[in-house]
């Protein structure tokens, strides 16, 4: 997986490559339209994206829309005999209201005004045959663009086995549209889909055309809108029951999974043991994985650097480059391990029956019960937590809880943590044999983090982003078998967007944090770390870091964890000139206690429990929100609360 | 759940949809919520004229509705607002 990545990264420019190259679909598309665009519309959980990877497979990309965190995926279909289509796969919407990104997106694409597409040449319109009614209402306004049109009607196989039935063509007769039935997952029906899809290669792109608004209701009617839904549902049910459908029997597996999963007792006790499964496997689990990156890195590294003459590009290249992508990749295997886990909850069903039980929690907090496992996952690393809030869908918790996964203690600040509390707090029982002074510290310190994340969502919901409660509404879909083929597209997904997203700005600031180690140059060589431009930082922002108990060598590791909390261990040590620091490093203590006294020292712990010192993070809230205002309000938010909450403990002890 | 009795007293008023016990089908008369609240209830079903039955209640006390064979998971707070009546030949 990691090779297709980089591939379609580094060839987008190739416009007159041959047909059929995986790699450079995108960019093809601003050529004269030579390929129809299909846009695939469906509501969410009905099996759109599984068609959409069953049609393109590999052949796909992933982009966001202009100025928001949509994702653009758009995949290119072979037909045989050099016939293709484009299609482009929706974001998972519940109607036309543009209530939401996805819905705006949608409706802005179907109507063709999404910057960079044109208007869609035909639709596939995907729906759950075992909820055929109410999806029908949501597809039905996409009529009237008057496109051809296919409704797949999927999880055929489900209705039939529940004891319903439709007749696909009396129902594609009364709407006007082809109709077939499918199972995305299986794979059945879908050379009827690529039969249509055939077609309208054969037939081309149409001509450009003004295309009709797409809405939930028609606009300046004096009808009230409830009105307007009823008379639409009155005429789906009067075109199903033409088509002979009858509404599949409940389903009992369902039933009996909700009665455990929704128990008053078992359910919120399976909903911890979730929990501290995807905890545990965040931590332990993916640790060797971790362990292995980096000892390939840095064995590359040094296996580079053997082969390389002595040089400031060398040091370059190992030291800054090198380890600038290394302390990416680091990441994926946590990143991994978290989507598979997420995506195994998502497609079977019981990610939505967790939010359900987590929602009064996070209801009194001002987040949703969506939010919780990714903040529980925050815990590991709020890189993949940030990623993971896509799955909250209201936009406001999903900023909220963008903003206060970093807040939550992170295992990149376990070593801060254990450098200081070892250096600095004598290990006495608290709690008899159970608790000592030392955990007790380190607990104190995760729960100062919850604090914090709990206040700023209170804070965030009343200010920034204030606004009508949501009426919360969570459907929740049958339970299924997740498809292996789904979970790893979705994991090469992730992992391609992980790496191209956060890699660019993080490689950048990796190579200035190295620029700043290697000016001055003395003797044409790179100076000791106290004389370098990184200590003359230091120096500059002393002033600022006085009233915190800090002097400039605290201050060089300040700005060098900017990078990555832990990078401040490895920073010290230099400073200091002892060699091979590392958090059980005696030395390196002995150092600490004689620049720091208690008071800096626990004012030291709490600015690291505040501070957003992790570009990995900023990255990725940048791409997530799309744009710096987010990354940029909360790093400032997160820095005046370090600052304060470190004058206050300076002060105080 | 209730015995004829009660169902026939209650029958033809508008209740809310929280007053309802489990598994008691009952029609949706009217949304008690400003348009931009209500529109993601109309967008799943819940349409006043639909038939809906209140299926489990969440560990915290939330119900779960079945409308038009699909499950939704509402708050209490929703439920409050959603005007019902039980609906007409299901108490025999």
């Amino acid at each position: 997986m990691s090779a297709s990545g980089p591939r379609s990264v580094r060839r987008p420019a190739a416009p007159g490559s041959e047909a059929g190259s995986t790699a450079t679909l995108g960019e093809r598309s601003q050529a004269p339209p030579t390929r129809p665009l299909v846009a695939l519309v469906g509501p969410p959980n009905a099996g759109k994206s599984t068609l959409f990877n069953q049609l393109t497979g590999l052949r796909q990309k992933i982009a966001n829309y202009p100025g928001v965190t949509v994702e653009k995926k758009l995949g290119v279909v072979d037909l045989g005999d050099g016939l293709e289509v484009e299609l482009v796969d929706l974001p998972g919407v519940n109607g036309f209201s543009a209530r939401t990104a996805d819905e705006r997106i949608t409706r802005d694409v179907l109507e063709g005004r999404a910057p960079g597409l044109r208007a869609p040449d035909a639709l596939v319109l995907i729906v759950d045959s075992t909820r055929l009614e109410p999806h029908l209402m949501l597809v039905e306004p996409t009529l009237a663009l008057g496109v051809p049109t296919l409704l797949a009607l999927n999880m055929a196989d489900e209705l039939h086995a529940r004891g319903g039935a439709v007749d696909p063509s009396a129902l594609g007769e009364a709407l006007g549209v082809t109709a077939v039935e499918t199972n995305a997952r299986t794979g059945q029906g879908l050379d009827q889909v690529r039969r249509f899809l055939r077609a309208v290669a054969e037939r081309g792109p149409l001509p450009e055309r003004a295309c009709p608004a797409v809405s939930n209701v028609a606009k300046g009617t004096p009808l009230p809108m409830a009105d307007q839904f009823a008379r639409r549902r009155r005429h789906i049910a009067e075109l199903t029951r033409r088509a002979g459908f009858r509404a599949a029997g409940p389903s009992a597996l369902t039933r009996r999974l909700d009665a455990l999963f929704l128990h008053r007792v078992w359910g919120p006790l399976i909903f911890l043991v979730v929990g501290v499964v995807v905890f545990q496997a965040m931590f332990t689990w993916a640790t060797p994985f971790m362990d292995g990156v980096e000892a390939v890195i840095a064995g590359s590294g040094e296996w580079l650097a053997a082969r390389l003459p002595e040089s400031w590009f060398r040091s370059l290249l190992i030291d800054g480059v090198w380890s600038g992508v290394g302390s990416v990749l680091v990441f994926l295997p946590q990143i991994l391990v978290l989507f598979l886990f997420l995506g195994i909850l998502e497609d079977s069903g019981y990610m939505a029956r967790a939010a359900v039980i987590a929602d009064r929690l996070m209801y009194r907090v001002g987040l949703q019960g969506r939010a919780f496992l990714p903040l529980l996952s925050a815990y590991a690393c709020a890189v993949p937590a940030v990623l993971a809030a896509r799955t909250v869908e209201d936009e406001r918790d999903r900023l909220a809880t963008i903003f206060v996964a970093p807040f939550m203690t992170c295992s990149a600040r376990l070593p801060v943590y254990a450098l200081l509390i070892a250096a600095f707090i004598p290990e006495r029982p608290l709690l008899g044999p159970f608790m000592g002074t030392r955990a007790a510290t380190l607990l104190g310190l995760y729960a100062l983090g919850v604090l914090a994340a709990v206040g700023s969502a209170f804070l965030l919901k009343r200010t920034l982003l204030r606004g009508e409660p949501s009426s919360f509404l969570m459907e929740l879909p049958p339970y299924r078998v997740p498809s292996l083929r789904s979970l790893g597209l979705r994991l090469v997904d992730r992992t391609r967007v992980f790496l191209r997203r956060a890699g660019r700005i993080i490689l950048l600031v990796a190579v200035v944090l190295w620029g700043l180690t290697q000016v001055p140059r003395v003797d044409g060589g790179a100076p000791p770390i106290d004389e370098s431009a990184l200590a003359a930082a230091g120096h500059v922002i002393e002033p600022a870091i006085r009233p915190l108990g800090f002097d400039w060598r605290i201050g060089v590791g300040l700005v060098s964890s900017l990078a990555a909390r832990e990078v401040i261990v490895a920073t010290l040590g230099t400073i200091y000139g002892v060699e091979d620091a590392d958090e059980g490093s005696i030395q390196l203590q002995a150092a600490l206690q004689r620049d720091l006294d208690l008071g800096s020292a626990v004012a030291l712990l709490v600015f690291f429990v505040f501070a957003l010192q992790c570009m990995s993070t900023v990255a990725v809230v940048r791409r997530e929100t799309g744009g710096w205002k987010w990354p940029l309000i909360q790093w400032s938010y997160m820095l005046a609360l370090a600052y304060g909450g470190a004058f206050l403990a300076n002060w105080l002890i | 759940m209730h015995d004829t009795r009660t169902n026939t007293n209650r029958a033809g008023r508008e209740l809310r949809l929280a007053q309802i016990g489990l598994h008691e089908e009952v029609e949706l008369v009217r949304i008690d919520l400003p348009d931009e609240q209500a529109e993601p209830l109309l967008e799943r079903g819940l349409l006043p004229g639909c038939r809906l039955c209140p299926v489990r209640l969440s560990p915290a006390g939330d119900p779960v509705v079945m409308v038009d064979g699909t499950l939704l998971a509402l708050r209490r707070e929703t439920a409050d607002c959603l005007c019902v009546r039980l609906a007409r030949g299901l108490a025999d």
